[in-house]
């Protein structure tokens, strides 16, 4: 057994190395270590202990505990996921199969219709070459993109949370026979087989929350400092837990817990994703410009940071990295396959709000892209494709209905007799992840619990809190209009007290 | 609950607040744990839909309510002006509409009729139940040249007695000193009068901006800037001519241009602050928590060509209104509460917090420079529209004071806000029991001053001071804090 573990362990230790050899950070570090070795603490007669003191003491030690912490999180589950995915070749006998196969084809109707689109128009999905007088004219504006003049008529958001969950409600799996279908509701989401928590599971993730600062400090910011002087990712994790945080160090907690501080490669690569904005002509330009236009600027809470969204989303979707980094489901399923655009990622009605709360956090567009792209990759695509992922949108929606079946049935059944969905009255706030939807100073706490807990699961919760919070008022109405009306407001919502409430129930 | 739909007519979000509140039947295990939670959740909500009105109406029962109003009063309110703002607040209270000639408890009048009722002429003679929302002569800080020959003077008389908050101090520019404390007005003339002393002030800076306004219009009427002197030789000649009679007529303050403003997603912003002030002598303000930035739609650009594009400079939302980039769902209106966010986010919280704690400093020693010449009529409230804009230093300066902010909803916030001002105004200065009475002490309980924040009340400060030079050793006053400069209002 202990064999057996310690070849697991030196199986990681091998695959980290890999990973850690094909990330840009290498290069850096194995160029400081070599400028250790050469230095003149280092014997070469106790090569060992004195390389180690000053790998230590030059901080180059946290920076490679950070670096496999976030390998570790992120990158290495995805290889794992890949290996597993070629040893069971059966699609077919796959209980998910169907799932995953509606992922795929989703993914693949949103690249259609943006192809569609394209051929509409007549413009090449690649993008073209900027003509001069526009590069000029888009180069001298860059700062001020709400300033530059385009036609837009044409264009259209190329889906909306609406059809997603279209999309979703139809879902169908081999389970959920037709003929059964007067016994059960059209429009649970019960049938599909995906573990999800239940409210004690979800009180033991987040058992943090509801456990008093044993060493209360009295000065949180102090606290704060001393952790992010320390540069320990996973202690940065933990103070987002509390979620109080305090808003002057919230942008470099974050940055640390989502391993997005800038290298001087970052700010290289930032460059060139402006310069390929800048000389190249793409289609996503214009759904990015109506998207931001269509939101974030008629947001009372964003409207100011219109300009730095355009420059944001923009460079977002010249990304390449991105598409490598986000998993996506892959199933057999013949048809035609489409091309995307370079980052992957089709924007859709309200993509801006993603990027949007970090405007509150960083003045320079740079650290605001990196921190926004890793938080992206990492949790609000999982919100916008259909996937098995135990936090992807599916789980999630699944996560509510059990929830509120459990937890407030006079609710579910005040539903079930009106026969609205549960699901489409807080759809919206799920899959944004609440952006648009709470006061920025609301939102950044709810981000907080989400880097955290690491987890999406918050969001399901948190709109189960709320509906029961005004409960008494959805009970006495009869129509979807009326409910929606109750929860359109959600400026006098507070998250942590909430959240602590629903936890501690009994 | 009917009776208060119509209040927020003007679209869904705050249609949907309203019903949310007007179901909330008993409440419920969880609110109340809520509550007990965190005790300013229950606030919020309060504030929120405005204070719970009293019997009458078919509304809500329960809660704080305009109460003990019985039978006996019957409250009479007149307006000047047809705010729905107004006429909701007022008939929510169970107040009923009269004239001016009629016997009123509660006049929002137009400065025109405040002057009437206040001349020696009219001989009117206000009740100890009369109340009226302006002072005789609170011109004295509402017009642009009087604010500033006010300011100047109190900073004098300070310095003659010696007083340490009119210390000076070495001014980074070339020439002179300027006041270390109460430098929070711009360099500011009156023309024609001070033309001497502006040029002598000119030439120091040569190279500086300066903007013009007429001492007399609001709205950012008439409003230019003033880069060279010729400029403004020509405009005096072009004035004096035939053509401008009114104009020669009028008096114009020049101030300095703040051309270094904070910037925020590139673009410029003024303060738009609500003062409500219950007496000058002794004073009682109070600062309304729920201010809002007002953004120009254009990005801010110094350059010579822009200098009369006045939807770059002015933030106005009546000049900003007319710009072909206005957006109707906001207004170009940020709430304070997301500028402290974002202050606190990207610069610290320490230079936030002092930035707010110089707004608050820069409110009260306003209205201390007028206070000795304010008529302080016991019957008289004020709420005030202060216009502060901030530095790129994050130094705040007094742009002007009105005395009749606009009670014009741009957006359906707006209205929320604004109704909820009033509401909140009403609470301040009405006594307990709902009914005007100048007999009162006018000190409000902490829950009747809603979104309301304690400036200053020097009657309060006083006391504090008596009882604490009495019993010395006993430090453990628990009065409330009378005056709180650097605090923050969140």
């Amino acid at each position: 057994m202990e064999e057996l573990q310690d070849s697991s362990i030196h199986h990681t230790t091998a695959k980290v190395i890999t990973a850690i050899k094909n990330t840009k950070c290498y290069e850096p570090i194995y160029k400081e270590l070599q400028r250790l070795v050469a230095s003149p603490g280092v014997d070469k007669n106790d090569m060992r202990n004195t390389l180690e003191d000053a790998i230590k003491a030059a901080g180059l030690e946290t920076e490679i505990r950070n670096m496999i912490y976030n390998l570790v999180r992120s990158r290495l589950k995805k290889l794992e996921v890949g290996d597993v995915r070629q040893t069971t070749k059966s699609a077919q006998s796959d209980p998910l199969g169907y799932l995953k196969r509606a992922g795929v084809l989703w993914d693949r109707r949103v690249r259609k219709s943006l192809n569609a689109m394209c051929g509409e128009l007549k413009v090449p999905l690649h993008g073209q070459p900027r003509i001069s007088t526009d590069r000029e004219d888009f180069v001298a504006k860059w700062n001020e993109l709400s300033n530059y003049n385009m036609d837009l008529a044409n264009y259209r958001p190329v889906y909306a949370p609406k059809d997603l969950l279209e999309v979703l409600l139809s879902l169908k799996g081999p389970t959920r026979p037709n003929e059964n279908s007067d016994q059960i509701p059209q429009w649970e989401f019960s049938h599909i087989a995906l573990p999800v928590k239940n409210l004690f599971e979800l009180r033991t993730h987040y058992a943090d929350l509801l456990r008093g600062d044993p060493y209360s400090v009295p000065d949180l910011a102090v606290q704060c400092q001393r952790i992010l002087d320390s540069r320990h990712a996973p202690m940065c994790q933990q103070y987002l837990k509390k979620g109080c945080t305090p808003a002057p160090y919230r942008g470099a907690l974050w940055a640390s817990v989502l391993g997005s501080k800038l290298h001087d490669y970052d700010i290289e690569n930032w460059q060139k994703l402006r310069n390929s904005v800048w000389t190249t002509d793409h289609i996503v330009d214009k759904l990015v410009f109506k998207d931001i236009q269509l939101t974030a600027s008629n947001d009372d809470q964003y409207f100011v940071f219109e300009d730095v969204l355009y420059q944001v989303l923009l460079c977002f979707s010249r990304d390449t990295e991105i598409a490598n980094c986000v998993e996506y489901e892959s199933f057999p399923v013949k048809g035609k396959t489409y091309e995307g655009p370079p980052s992957g990622v089709v924007p859709f009605h309200g993509i801006c709000m993603f990027a949007a709360p970090f405007c509150y956090l960083y003045d320079s567009p740079v650290c605001l892209y990196y921190t926004f792209r890793a938080f992206y990759i990492r949790y609000c695509h999982r919100l916008t494709t259909i996937n098995t992922h135990p936090q992807g949108i599916v789980s999630l929606c699944l996560l509510f209905e059990k929830l509120l079946q459990t937890y407030e049935p006079q609710l579910w059944s005040h539903f079930r007799e009106l026969q609205i969905q549960p699901l489409r009255v807080v759809f919206k706030w799920l899959m944004r992840g609440f952006s648009g939807h709470l006061p920025p100073d609301q939102l950044l706490v709810l981000w907080d619990l989400i880097l955290g807990f690491d987890s999406l699961e918050i969001l399901p919760l948190f709109a189960i809190i709320i509906l029961s919070f005004r409960k008494e008022s959805i009970m006495q109405v009869a129509s979807l209009d009326s409910i929606e009306a109750i929860l359109a407001d959600l400026s006098s919502i507070k998250v942590l007290p909430l959240v602590q409430l629903a936890l501690s129930r009994d | 609950m009917q009776g208060h739909v119509r209040i927020y007519s003007g679209g869904g979000g705050g249609d949907a607040a309203l019903l949310y509140y007007g179901c909330a039947g008993p409440v419920g295990d969880w609110t109340q744990r809520i509550a007990s939670l965190q005790p300013t959740i229950d606030q919020s909500v309060a504030t929120m839909y405005g204070r719970l009105p009293g019997t009458g109406n078919g509304a809500v029962s329960g809660g704080v309510g305009a109460g003990a109003l019985g039978d006996r009063v019957k409250i009479g309110f007149c307006t000047d002006l047809d705010k729905s703002v107004l006429v909701n607040n007022f008939e929510k209270r169970g107040w009923h509409q009269v004239n001016g000639d009629d016997d009123w408890h509660f006049y929002w009048a137009g400065v025109q009729t405040c002057r009437n009722i206040f001349s020696v002429d009219s001989g009117y003679r206000m009740h100890d139940t009369q109340m009226i929302n302006h002072f005789p002569n609170h011109y004295e800080l509402s017009r642009k040249d009087l604010l500033v020959k006010n300011i100047k003077r109190y900073r004098k008389d300070l310095e003659r007695d010696g007083n340490p908050l009119a210390e000076k101090t070495e001014s980074n520019n070339s020439s002179g000193t300027r006041y270390l404390y109460l430098d929070f007005v711009p360099t500011t003339f009156v023309l024609p009068a001070d033309y001497n002393m502006f040029v002598e002030e000119y030439r120091k800076f040569p190279l500086s901006t300066w903007i013009m306004k007429p001492c007399g219009k609001s709205q950012g009427a008439g409003i230019f800037l003033i880069n060279k002197l010729s400029k403004l030789k020509k405009w005096s000649r072009e004035a004096k001519g035939p053509f401008h009679p009114q104009i020669a007529k009028e008096s114009y303050v020049i101030s300095r241009y703040i051309d270094n403003p904070l910037l925020i997603g590139g673009k410029k912003f003024d303060l738009r602050l609500y003062v409500l002030v219950t007496s000058f002598r002794p004073l009682k303000a109070y600062l309304f928590k729920q201010g809002f930035c007002r953004f120009c739609t254009v990005k801010y650009d110094t350059s010579v060509t822009e200098l009369d594009n006045m939807y770059v400079h002015l933030t106005n939302v009546s000049v900003q209104k007319h710009g072909g980039e206005y957006n109707t769902l906001h207004g170009g209106k940020w709430s304070v509460q997301n500028l402290a966010l974002y202050l606190e986010g990207t610069r610290g919280k320490e230079v936030t917090d002092r930035l707010f704690g110089a707004i608050s400093w820069l409110i009260v020693h306003s209205l201390r420079a007028v206070a000795p010449v304010m008529a302080s009529d016991r019957h008289c409230f004020e709420c005030y529209g202060y216009d502060i804009i901030i530095d790129n230093a994050l130094k705040p300066w007094l742009v002007e004071v009105n005395a009749s902010p606009s009670l014009t909803s741009t957006t359906v916030n707006d209205r929320i806000l604004k109704y909820k001002l009033i509401d909140n105004i009403l609470s301040v200065v009405l006594p307990p029991d709902g009914i005007p009475d100048v007999r009162w002490c006018k000190i409000p309980s902490a829950d009747a001053l809603g979104n309301f924040e304690l400036l200053i009340d020097e009657e309060l400060a006083a006391h504090d001071e008596a009882q604490n030079s009495n019993n010395n050793n006993n430090n453990s006053s628990s009065h409330t804090k009378s005056s709180k400069l650097s605090s923050r209002w969140k």
